[in-house]
């Protein structure tokens, strides 16, 4: 629907500046054959309001057409060739309605002045319906650039929403406060240890806003923070908690969102020790394969635990922050088997070494 | 009344209870029976030494604070406890109240459900020496209160929450329980609401049955209807709730008499509105 009849209130506007645009026009044909004004705006009002809806139609000759580059010339021709076509529609509308007038007022007009009246219509009609067009145009791409603006303040939003949601993901009071508790009971039993605690977690916090700070960080940044933050861990759930690491030196160069394996690992932690009478053994294992990037974070789960429908706030988030990321293979894929749970992440992997030819598969 | 305070620690995370432990030790009449670091340890050492205080953490593995509160039920009202617990030795005297409970946890969300239960404080981690204090003397008139009265009832104790309200507490309000948890003695079961096959009544208990096992637990069946999701758990018959996901089919045997057939053959009783329910159910 063109935006200009989309609503009432436009339409009417529409329709009075084409009744306006009738007043020269019965000037000019009144100046070419002598006649009453009231012949000559009979006559050029309709037609003109007519005519603004043929023009109109212009708009999605204008869309079909987009002016960019090496289509200009088409657009162009097109343009022209349906301009002709607007005009002929016009005079033949105008033959008719000025065959209608002449039975009805009186004196009629010759044929030969409806013939002049009409070659005014058919030069008049090619540059309106031009204008028409070039005025389309100019609308078309306001609107295109206005979109484009909201485009990027919308994926602006999105991906800073993203951002501050993982960041708070990251600074999870429960974890402080069990932390904070930890430190408390160390003060008295292990003061050596308390500091190094209190070193470890500012460590961790400082880390959290630097990287949360940045469009994108190397793996093994990430796993540093992920090792400060199972070090801290560790000091609450003692031999409950293991971690076993594979990580390749090519893996670990690739660039990731920052802040986005840090909350599986949280998760991991959250079910598979926390949840789990033994605990047992959080795995990460992350390597290069050809153009991506794998990283995989395993738990134990507890196999009295209700599967879960759905999934938790935690890999929602991750899930969102990779569609912000704009990747797209990136890909995460959760699944529970036997005892185990894991969740494996795979991203294109950008930077780092390439790997030699004979090394891919 | 000079007697030492027992108490019990429960806290899956050791230095937790060093804390408590570090903090308990300026305080004279308390003496700690125990360390347990997760539900199943909790409930056993409860039943067995009978302390006066317990400080509990809420998330732990397998059974949670609120779940280890539920099974201690029995332990309330003497009458049903001496059928329960007569594998567990009894140390405290003939009566002995439920323990006063001190929550210790590092979420705040779960102070409203504490309080259902009646717990004595709910203490936020981390907390100071003064605070924990605090914590200790409301204990101390509490049980006061309660040994001035006839055990329950008296000043300063409110009346034991029922069994339906700490079934709630336990599983949070406003959902579903997604499993329940069983004593049997000294034994916890722990079974995922999606084993339960049907659930049957029998006097003062329910007996659930899970395949192949049966367990009771004291409970009216209502109760444990209302905890379980209804579009999965139908109570077919006042003596009877099925999981829906376990029938065959429903048979006809007479005029207004009619059975569900279990996928392993059992057959179960349908009253009329138990009927009218499933046909809801499956409509």
């Amino acid at each position: 629907m063109h935006p200009l009849l989309a609503r009432p209130a436009r339409l009417l506007l529409v329709v009075a500046t084409a009744a306006l645009l009738g007043v020269p026009l019965a000037w000019l044909l009144r100046l070419l054959e002598p006649r009453s004004w009231l012949a000559a705006l009979a006559f050029a009002v309709p037609m003109q309001v007519f005519y603004s809806f043929i023009v109109l139609s212009a708009w999605w000759v204008c869309r079909r057409h987009p002016i960019s580059g090496d289509t200009i010339g088409k657009a162009v021709l097109a343009q022209i060739a349906t301009a002709t076509q607007a005009s002929a529609v016009w005079v033949g509308l105008g033959a008719f309605w000025a065959v209608t007038l002449s039975h009805w007022l009186h004196p009629g007009l010759s044929r030969v002045a409806i013939l002049r009246d009409l070659t005014v219509l058919l030069a008049a009609g090619i540059p309106l319906y031009l204008s028409s067009a070039a005025a389309h145009y100019l609308f078309l791409a306001f609107e295109a650039s206005h979109a484009a603006e909201r485009r990027v303040l919308e994926t602006e939003v999105t991906a800073r929403e993203a951002e501050l949601r993982a960041l708070r993901a990251q600074l999870n009071p429960h974890f402080l406060f069990n932390s904070l508790n930890s430190i408390n009971a160390l003060v008295g039993s292990d003061p050596e240890g308390a500091r190094r605690m209190c070193e470890g977690l500012g460590d961790f916090l400082r880390r959290t806003l630097a990287l949360g700070a940045r469009d994108d960080v190397t793996l093994g940044e990430e796993l540093v923070l992920v090792e400060r933050y199972l070090n801290i861990e560790q000091l609450r759930f003692g031999e409950r908690l293991r971690v076993e690491r594979v990580v390749e030196p090519a893996a670990a160069d690739c660039r990731v969102p920052p802040l986005l394996l840090q909350p599986l690992v949280e998760n991991a932690v959250k079910h598979g020790i926390q949840d789990c009478l033994a605990g047992g053994v959080i795995r990460i294992d992350a390597r290069r394969e050809g153009t991506s990037l794998r990283v995989a974070v395993e738990n134990p789960v507890d196999p009295d635990a209700p599967s879960r429908v759905g999934e938790g706030v935690g890999l929602q988030n991750v899930r969102r922050r990779l569609e912000v990321f704009g990747a797209r293979e990136a890909r995460l894929s959760a699944q529970r088997s036997g005892d185990v749970f894991r969740v494996t992440l795979t991203l294109p992997a950008i930077g780092g070494a390439e790997l030699p030819e004979a090394a891919r598969g | 009344m000079a007697d030492a305070l027992r108490v019990l620690l429960v806290d899956d995370e050791a230095p937790a209870r060093s804390l408590l432990r570090e903090y308990l030790g300026a305080h004279a009449d308390v003496v700690v029976v125990g360390e347990c670091a997760n539900g199943f340890e909790a409930v056993k050492a409860i039943g067995e030494q009978r302390p006066d205080i317990v400080f509990l953490d809420v998330q732990m593995p397998k059974l949670d604070g609120f779940e280890v509160l539920e099974l201690l039920e029995p332990y309330t009202a003497p009458a049903a406890s001496a059928a329960t617990d007569s594998a567990v030795p009894r140390q405290g005297s003939a009566g002995a109240a439920r323990p006063a409970v001190i929550f210790c946890t590092a979420y705040d969300e779960y102070a409203l459900r504490a309080f259902e239960v009646h717990a004595v404080d709910y203490l936020l981690k981390p907390f100071g020496r003064e605070r924990l204090a605090e914590a200790l003397a409301r204990a101390r008139s509490r049980l006061a209160g309660a040994a001035g009265g006839a055990h329950a009832g008296g000043p300063g104790e409110p009346p034991a929450p029922g069994g339906a309200a700490l079934a709630a507490a336990a599983r949070g309000a406003g959902r579903y329980a997604e499993r329940v948890v069983v004593r049997d003695g000294a034994q916890v079961h722990v079974i995922p609401t999606e084993r339960l096959d049907y659930v049957e009544a029998q006097d003062d208990y329910v007996a659930i049955h899970e395949g192949e096992r049966t367990h009771l637990k004291h409970q009216a069946l209502a109760e444990l209807a209302e905890s379980l999701d209804p579009s999965r758990f139908v109570r077919i018959h006042r003596s009877f709730l099925v999981n829906v996901e376990r029938v065959a089919r429903l048979e006809l045997l007479a005029k207004d008499q009619r059975v569900v057939v279990l996928r392993d053959g059992r057959q179960l009783p349908v009253s009329r509105s138990g009927h009218e329910r499933l046909r809801e159910q499956w409509s």
